[in-house]
């Protein structure tokens, strides 16, 4: 209880430094971070978790984008609940998707989200009623926005940072709690051998759609996040296929079906890619394509997950060195002492 | 009332006619073999049972409720468990996790689940390797994985394919026993093997297939000198 308590204050203290150095475009890109955390976190939900590696997760974040924007254009609704909407409508549309593309599997159902979401795309292009197609839709002005009666003025950096501290809190915590529960061990099963999974009792379909409309729900939530933020949106700013591309890096060179990897992926490549992209137009993807390789050689359970290794080392070497204890319940068991003691009785 | 029932179940991959008219009955208690030579049919029939594949014609009862169609998720909640011929672990989880998985089934709440598994763990003699990666165990571990999960899913009704296959003779004897245990318990078993001394010492009776047909029917011993089942293993006597 107590770590815990020390744990929140330590977060609340690094998430502080930024708005203290008051340098814009540090904020700037420490709000990037935080939103590709949410996606990290959302793409990893359902790649890393569950094993079914999208490649279509543009189209929700996309929808999310979308229906956040026009919920304000169109009906005036003020951003900070349009962006839940937002969320919300990512995670309906996506249980159809889910309904069809979970029939394939492996390869064959990533290729289905990247189908699905080159259609959105397609139909996001073409539907100028609901979309204003290729030109986009331009919010000029955000307005100000009650909460707890405070009045919140979205003109500024800061109230995006803490908006979106707040967004990838809830994505990290729906992490760690999928880790402990029911519904994450299933995943877990059905990563590892999906006929197994089924024979022992586990509706693998629905398991894979509740958890994709989770996952759809963040990332539509991080696209509302990143309308608002932008003001603009347009069908290859928030559909594109590169899009799908940089949460899955992200996720993939953070540490697959961890729950601090999203962040530290987000960390590592949003920073250089930042800092790449003010040079030229698309660097960032090449850096992150770099990047991606070394991890897959190198590094395959990504930067968190051999964090997490060398720390639970040290640690187990910590408790060897005063108890001892621990070492006689994990260390390696005696050599088949029940082939052995069977062998005998016969 | 049969436990479980099939009534002319047939199954038909394109022209071929994997599983042809087998009906067949199984009451509660048993322990059934089922034997037959390679590309009989025996695996599939167990999937058409299990709900990996459904019947292109013919029902399948269990309890007395029909379970075609159902996922097979849906046919372990009612109460078969299944093995499979090529071992399906989840290797990068521990056995004790493996089994907890199954044991989800019957109890929602991690520590109960926990517990039951470990409950089976024991039965099948895995304690010492509890907490090993399933990937890194010996076949013969992995066998008793398979079943300690099946177990713990609480069946009634228990397919075991092929438990035997690549055990060497000792393995063979300790399997067997295990399969006697399972049984003592209280679970039905259907048991799909080649290794006729094992099963004529497990099952006290044994269908035979042959080309997707069901062509004996009876106690081991009669069912060894039926002339059927002699000319399917050993072709027709010339002249």
């Amino acid at each position: 209880m107590r770590r815990s308590l020390v744990r929140a204050a330590l977060v609340a203290a690094v998430a502080a430094v930024p708005l203290a150095v008051g340098n814009s475009f540090a904020l700037h890109v420490c709000i990037l971070i935080l939103m590709w955390t949410v996606l990290g976190a959302a793409w990893n939900v359902l790649g890393g978790f569950a094993g079914q590696v999208s490649f279509g997760h543009a189209a929700l974040f996309g929808i999310g984008a979308y229906v956040t924007m026009q919920a304000y254009a169109l009906l005036g609704l003020p951003p900070w609940w349009g962006l839940w909407l937002g969320a919300a409508a990512a995670a309906l549309v996506s249980v159809p998707i889910g309904m069809l593309c979970f029939r394939l599997r492996g390869p064959y159902f990533s290729l289905a989200t990247l189908a699905v979401a080159e259609i959105v795309r397609l139909v996001a292009l073409n539907w100028e009623w609901a979309t204003r197609g290729p030109e986009g839709i331009l919010i000029t002005s955000l307005p100000r926005v009650e909460l707890f009666g405070h009045a919140v003025n979205f003109e500024s950096k800061p109230p995006f940072y803490l908006l979106a501290v707040l967004l990838a809190g809830v994505a990290l915590g729906a992490t760690a709690w999928l880790r402990r529960s029911r519904l994450g061990a299933y995943l877990v099963a059905i990563r590892e051998n999906e006929d197994a999974a089924e024979a022992v009792g586990i509706d693998t379909v629905r398991t894979k759609v509740v958890t994709l409309a989770l996952s759809a729900a963040l990332a539509g939530a991080g696209g509302g996040f990143y309308a608002l933020y932008f003001r603009y949106i347009d069908p290859d700013a928030v559909l594109g296929l590169a899009l799908s591309m940089e949460m899955v890096f992200i996720a993939v060179v953070g540490g697959l079906g961890t729950v601090g990897g999203p962040l530290v992926g987000a960390l590592f490549l949003t920073t250089i890619g930042e800092t790449v992209r003010s040079h030229f137009q698309v660097g960032h993807l090449i850096v992150y394509g770099l990047f991606m390789m070394v991890a897959i050689r190198w590094l395959p359970e990504g930067i968190w997950g051999r964090v997490a290794r060398w720390l639970e080392r040290a640690q187990r070497g910590r408790t060897a060195a005063s108890g001892g204890a621990v070492v006689a319940a994990t260390g390696p068991a005696p050599v088949e002492p029940d082939h052995a003691a069977s062998a005998g009785r016969r | 009332m049969a436990l479980l029932e099939l009534e002319s179940v047939t199954r038909q991959f394109g022209g071929l006619r994997a599983v042809s008219q087998v009906s067949l009955a199984v009451d509660e208690g048993e322990v059934v073999g089922l034997i037959g030579p390679n590309g009989a049919g025996k695996t599939t029939l167990f999937n058409l049972i299990t709900g990996f594949l459904r019947p292109s014609a013919g029902a399948i009862r269990f309890g007395g409720a029909s379970i075609v169609g159902l996922r097979p998720h849906a046919v372990a909640g009612r109460g078969v468990a299944r093995t499979f011929q090529v071992v399906k672990p989840f290797p990068a989880l521990s056995v004790h996790e493996n089994v907890t998985l199954a044991a989800f089934l019957r109890h929602r709440r991690r520590p109960d689940a926990e517990r039951a598994a470990l409950a089976a763990i024991t039965e099948l003699g895995l304690e010492a390797r509890r907490s090993t990666l399933a990937g890194q165990l010996t076949l013969m571990d992995q066998k008793r994985l398979e079943m300690a999960r099946a177990l713990a899913t609480e069946p009634r009704l228990l397919l075991l394919d092929e438990p035997l296959c690549g055990l060497n003779p000792t393995e063979i004897e300790v399997a067997c026993g295990l399969v006697e245990r399972i049984h003592g318990r209280g679970v039905t078993i259907m048991i799909v093997e080649h290794v006729m001394k094992a099963i004529m010492r497990i099952s006290r009776r044994v269908v035979v297939m042959q080309h997707g047909e069901k062509i004996a029917d009876g106690a081991p011993a009669d069912v060894v000198r039926d002339p059927a089942v002699v000319s399917a293993y050993f072709g027709k006597r010339a002249g």
